[in-house]
């Protein structure tokens, strides 16, 4: 019996579908079998990002209302044999299509074949939110250090608590150091301590993010970038190791700035 | 002949307050009405007097009330300021324990959350931006209040709204609203420890928490010790 996880943010464009692409292909590349579920119908684009665009026949929409089997819908990822599967969503109907009951039947089925189920969530917290979160067994929120995304999460966090499923937790998405250094924008520790809930990862901000997205390779498939290096963490930390926080200062530092740090504490 | 019995039923005693109608609150209902009808008729009364009727340990319900009340007012001579009782349901004596107690929150008021209570209410944990406490009494928050507070909402002016952390965005006390924006002198560069209150200008202000022995001695339920 697998897990379902639902990756969530209330706000829009912090990263949701990036994440939900990223630690699916992660939890892959740890040999889990598990299958993304897109379910923002009317404008699903987890589909892109992973570069399975063309091969979506059928979609959510299509299993749920009988049109075809679960097994039909799903689309396999050919660069990882039979462990990375996509359930599609319509892009025809909107969010009203589904009920929170059919997710979570659907849901149930799917979590009989795969260890890992994750639900990319639409923005907003209407019925596209409550459709993503009615199967789900735990929550991860996305955050930026973004005083709007923040307080969208915090939101989404009251809402989170009352559903029946385990204490949300927290990654923090987009960070650029030299801001949270000079104090411009929120830091870790304070986003933490005014979400109060545990913090599963952060990832640090990289064009390379972008441009591996619009390639429909997600990063973690580029090993020697940051943003892979975090996301496999939390992969890591997924499957129950313990992985301390990655630095945020720039590791591309000469040999010299390094001693010179060293001495300077 | 009922009106010969020893014991009169309607009572009509003078204080310092003005005239009571004392009701008996043992004989049958219909035989006071009687007897009360009777009374206010009488030729003895002059001149307009205010009357506090005062039903004893009769429950009496809204309407029976009416009708009392409806009697005393036919006389011309007598005009009804108040009717007292010593009886009160069980229902609003449970309404008074509830606006009486202080209700304990436990968690965090997330944004779009709101924690509502009749009497005081103390909040252990944060109120977030965007999350709101409503109380009928005053608000204590152990931890940061960076949301919005509205204490004494039916209308007591005297509660106050006291946090570890006192940067709502909104602070309401009664029917005042403060707009906790930059341009308000009364924020503390160190919000730390503090409680809001009407000041007696009328406004709302801001004090250290440990002012308030000296602000609202009344809030205190404390007795004895020493």
């Amino acid at each position: 019996m697998g897990e379902a996880i639902v990756i969530t943010s209330g706000k829009g464009g912090v990263g949701k579908t990036t994440t939900t692409a990223n630690l699916g292909t992660a939890l892959a590349l740890q040999n889990k079998k598990v299958c993304l579920i897109d379910t923002d119908i009317g404008l699903r684009n987890l589909d892109v990002i992973l570069g399975l665009e063309n091969r979506i026949i059928y979609d959510l929409v299509d299993t749920v209302e009988g049109r075809c089997k679960i097994q039909q819908a799903l689309v396999k990822d050919k660069r990882f044999d039979d462990l990375l599967f996509l359930l599609p969503a319509a892009q025809t109907s909107d969010k009203n299509a589904v009920t929170p009951q059919q997710m979570k039947t659907l849901v149930e089925e799917l979590k009989l074949d795969f260890d890992y189920v994750l639900i990319d969530c639409p923005a907003g917290i209407e019925q596209g939110y409550k459709n993503a979160v009615a199967g789900a067994d735990r929550a991860i929120v996305v955050t930026t250090p973004e005083i709007s995304a923040v307080r969208d999460a915090d939101r989404i966090i009251g809402l989170l608590e009352q559903e029946e499923i385990e204490p949300p937790k927290l990654i923090i998405n987009r960070i650029r150091p030299q801001l949270m250094k000079n104090g411009d924008s929120m830091d870790v520790n304070e986003i933490t301590t005014h979400l109060s809930i545990d913090l599963l990862g952060i990832i640090p901000d990289d064009e390379q993010v972008i441009r591996s997205s619009n390639k429909g390779e997600p990063i973690v498939m580029e090993p020697s970038t940051q943003a892979a290096i975090a996301y496999r963490n939390i992969v890591r930390r997924i499957l129950g190791e313990s992985v301390p926080l990655m630095s945020l200062e720039n590791e591309h530092k000469g040999v010299f700035a390094k001693i010179k740090a060293l001495f300077a504490k | 002949m009922k009106h010969l019995t020893t014991k009169q039923l309607v009572l009509i005693k003078g204080t310092k307050e003005g005239l009571v109608l004392q009701l008996d609150d043992q004989c049958a209902y219909s035989d006071l009405l009687d007897e009360l009808k009777r009374k206010v008729t009488e030729d003895g009364l002059e001149g307009q007097a205010e009357v506090t009727i005062h039903v004893g340990n009769r429950y009496c319900c809204q309407e029976q009330l009416k009708e009392i009340l409806h009697i005393v007012q036919q006389s011309k001579h007598l005009k009804v300021s108040k009717i007292k009782s010593d009886v009160i349901t069980v229902e609003e004596c449970n309404q008074k324990l509830l606006k009486s107690q202080s209700a304990t929150y436990i968690g965090i008021v997330r944004s779009g959350q709101e924690i509502r209570a009749e009497g005081d209410l103390v909040v252990i944990g944060d109120v977030n931006p965007n999350g709101k406490v409503v109380a009928g009494g005053s608000i204590y928050v152990m931890g940061r209040l960076k949301g919005i507070a509205h204490a004494g909402a039916q209308g007591n002016r005297d509660c106050v709204i006291a946090a570890s952390w006192l940067e709502a965005t909104h602070l309401k006390i009664a029917d005042l609203m403060e707009l906790m924006t930059n341009e308000v002198t009364i924020l503390a560069e160190k919000p730390e420890m503090e409680c809001a209150y009407i000041h007696s200008n009328g406004q709302i202000a801001i004090d250290r928490l440990q002012d308030l022995r000296i602000l609202r001695p009344n809030l205190s339920t404390f007795k004895g010790g020493s």
